[in-house]
């Protein structure tokens, strides 16, 4: 076993390329480094994306609106448990609600757009005032959180109230095609990831 | 210059997902029985040899491309949110990817039979786990869906799969004939855990609504297949951790079969040709396993009241609808149908020029430089070697490629050092080396990738290294 190993072989271990290889391998691994790193840095990484999408679509034809004879044509409360899922509840920093009314019916509408706690209680309440057609679209952004309204509203909602109060008439109709009130909402909001 | 987060850094790449090594240093690095285990043609001229248990072979590497911890953390002054949004979220590719392997065998042995042939055998366990960089998952997350009207998200970007296999081998060496040296290698596999989620498609998209302010589509074809997790779970509540990786690392779990195949071929006196194919086969996962699967698609404007019919039913429940029609649209389901996974089968290849002083052979023959023109019909061992070497290996996204030049280097029998200079995706400045000592019967080795990047382990994308000890003997029984 191993006979033939002569001392000329030990001899040519302590060569140079020994000390070379051993250094380069051994103490390079040994001595490696991490050079000026500040891993502190981590807590102050922020991860805040901002997602959006459609919150309610309400559609409500002149002749439902005349249909009425009270003035309320509609007065709902929807549940919407969206924001009070605790993925968002607890993460949510900031946003927009943003709001878009069309009325294309002969007669005048108020709706207002309410935000309701678990026990129905009102937490914010929006108010659109439309008049007759031919009128422009409606555009209204609310802001949530920093320097707009307690973002705990949208924390708190369970549920959105919808009442619409027709007016004018019930028994006008408008000249144009598929005349309605629409009315569109969206929110837009940032989250805490980290 | 602080030295202290080493640990930090080996835990980052370590944890990172891995890729299977590319061992061009020990390739060919025939002085080292672990030689045969990346390619089984390996020339060799042991009688016997033994690993010594848990200590015969040893090898982790890391990588990653694109980005490195120092691009993050070094201490420059630059805010860390600019960093990881412009460095990694909007830096990195879905090509880039971060990965790491392991393997460590339990023993290893091999023995001449009477006709010259060596036997190899051995059991070993390997972990290898590679992720590509999720970008769009990593944008939505980072920045979310707001004001990405019309962009896809895409969910193809998702490549994930780490595995835990246990490995029981048998192969066996032979000198066809004084120019051509052949080998084959049968593998028992006992999948100890398996994740892996690679063919996945679909998109996420915000758009303008048709009806309302913004329309939300999802088109879903994602699945994630797993073994072994469930049961780890509960061994990991139960204490029972140990219990678990034996019996599932012992045939108790996933069984697959597999085989390494390769040769050395001399094309004259002094230069040799080999290659190898290593790890052709498939593992059946039957034991504790379950598919996720999201598949469908939707599109979402939120609410939906339209009078007159909205108000049929006053006690109608518009947001629980809406959840019930997206999961029905795009549903989630678990199943636990077996599956087959195959092995990320690796490529070696290398071209060797021999050069120098012709060695004395340790083999108890009548062969080496004095013993007359090719003794006993065995080729000569120089003292010094060139070449290059062709590395691929299956993944996910396509194979991957690595080239190395190298140069051997035999002090006597007694030591070897191979350089190796390799290009491939994680860095262009890899220099390795490896040393291989034999003292008496004692063979030790050490190699390392990447040297230049201990000076600053954060800067570097790649890191790598193999040792191992092993008792050799070259005289007859």
């Amino acid at each position: 076993m191993m006979s033939r190993i002569g001392p000329m072989n030990f001899l040519k271990m302590k060569t140079c390329a020994t000390h070379i290889s051993l250094l380069l391998i051994v103490v390079s691994m040994l001595s490696a480094c991490v050079k000026n790193q500040d891993f502190g840095q981590y807590d102050n990484l922020q991860i805040t994306p901002t997602y959006e999408g459609s919150i309610l679509y309400l559609e409500a034809p002149e002749s439902e609106i005349n249909a009425h004879d009270g003035s309320n044509f509609i007065s709902q409360i929807f549940n919407f448990d969206a924001f009070a899922e605790p993925v968002f509840a607890d993460r949510v920093l900031d946003g927009v609600m943003t709001y878009e009314i069309a009325n294309t019916t002969s007669k005048p509408a108020q709706l207002t757009f309410e935000f309701l706690d678990a026990a129905d209680a009102v937490l914010d309440t929006e108010v659109f005032a439309i008049d007759p057609a031919p009128t422009a679209i409606l555009y209204r952004e609310t802001a949530y959180g920093n320097a707009g309204r307690s973002i705990t509203i949208i924390t708190s909602t369970s549920s959105i109230r919808i009442t619409a109060e027709n007016l004018g008439d019930s028994t006008s109709v408008s000249s144009l095609p598929n005349a309605m009130i629409t009315f569109k909402s969206a929110a837009k909001f940032r989250i805490r990831v980290k | 210059m602080s030295c202290r987060p080493i640990i930090f850094i080996i835990s980052v790449l370590t944890c990172t997902l891995v890729h299977c090594q590319n061992k061009e240093l020990l390739y060919d690095f025939t002085e080292i029985p672990q030689a045969l285990m990346v390619n089984p043609g390996a020339r060799n001229d042991f009688e016997w040899y033994a690993g010594i248990p848990t200590l015969s072979g040893i090898s982790l590497q890391a990588g990653i491309s694109g980005i490195s911890v120092n691009d993050l953390f070094a201490n420059d002054g630059l805010d860390i949110n600019d960093k990881v949004r412009d460095r990694a979220i909007y830096g990195l590719s879905t090509r880039d990817e971060q990965s790491t392997t392991f393997q460590l065998e339990f023993f290893n042995g091999g023995f001449r039979g009477k006709k010259n042939e060596l036997y190899s055998f051995g059991m070993y366990v390997e972990g290898d786990v590679i992720n590509y960089w999720p970008q769009d998952y990593a944008i939505l997350a980072f920045e979310g869906n707001a004001d990405q009207i019309g962009r896809r998200f895409d969910l193809g970007d998702l490549k994930v799969r780490g595995e835990l296999v246990n490995v029981f081998h048998f192969g066996i060496n032979k000198r066809l004939n004084n120019s051509l040296r052949v080998g084959i290698r049968a593998k028992l596999y006992s999948g100890i855990l398996d994740v892996r989620s690679a063919n996945n498609r679909g998109y996420f998209v915000t758009t303008e609504g048709n009806r309302n302010l913004l329309a939300n589509t999802i088109a879903a074809d994602l699945i994630m297949r797993t073994s072994g997790m469930n049961t780890l779970g509960e061994a990991n509540d139960d204490g029972t951790l140990t219990n678990f990786f034996m019996k599932r690392a012992f045939f108790g779990g996933d069984l697959g079969a597999g085989f390494d195949v390769g040769l050395t071929y001399h094309l004259n006196n002094q230069t040799v040709l080999t290659a190898s194919l290593l790890d052709i086969g498939f593992i059946y996962h039957s034991n504790d396993v379950s598919t996720y699967s999201l598949k469908g698609s939707a599109t979402i404007e939120g609410v939906d009241v339209i009078l007159p019919d909205a108000l049929s039913d006053p006690n109608r429940d518009f947001w629980q609808e809406l959840v019930d029609e997206v999961e029905t649209l795009v549903p989630f389901r678990t199943s636990h149908k077996n599956y087959i996974s195959f092995r990320p089968t690796r490529l070696y290849g290398s071209l060797r020029y021999n050069f120098g002083e012709e060695l004395p052979s340790l083999e108890d023959c009548d062969c080496g430089p004095d013993s007359g023109k090719g003794g006993a019909g065995r080729r000569a061992k120089y003292a010094n070697a060139i070449g290059g070497q062709l590395y691929m290996v299956n993944r996910p996204r396509g194979p991957q490629m690595a080239l190395t030049a190298f140069y051997h280097r035999n002090f006597g029998n007694v030591m070897a050092i191979k350089t190796t200079y390799t290009v491939d995706k994680f860095s262009a400045t890899n220099f390795g080396l490896g040393l291989s000592l034999q003292l008496g019967p004692i063979n030790a080795y050490i190699m390392s990738d990447n040297l230049f990047a201990y000076g600053n382990l954060a800067a570097s994308r790649y890191a790598s290294f193999q040792l191992g000890l092993n008792i050799i003997s070259w005289s007859r029984k």
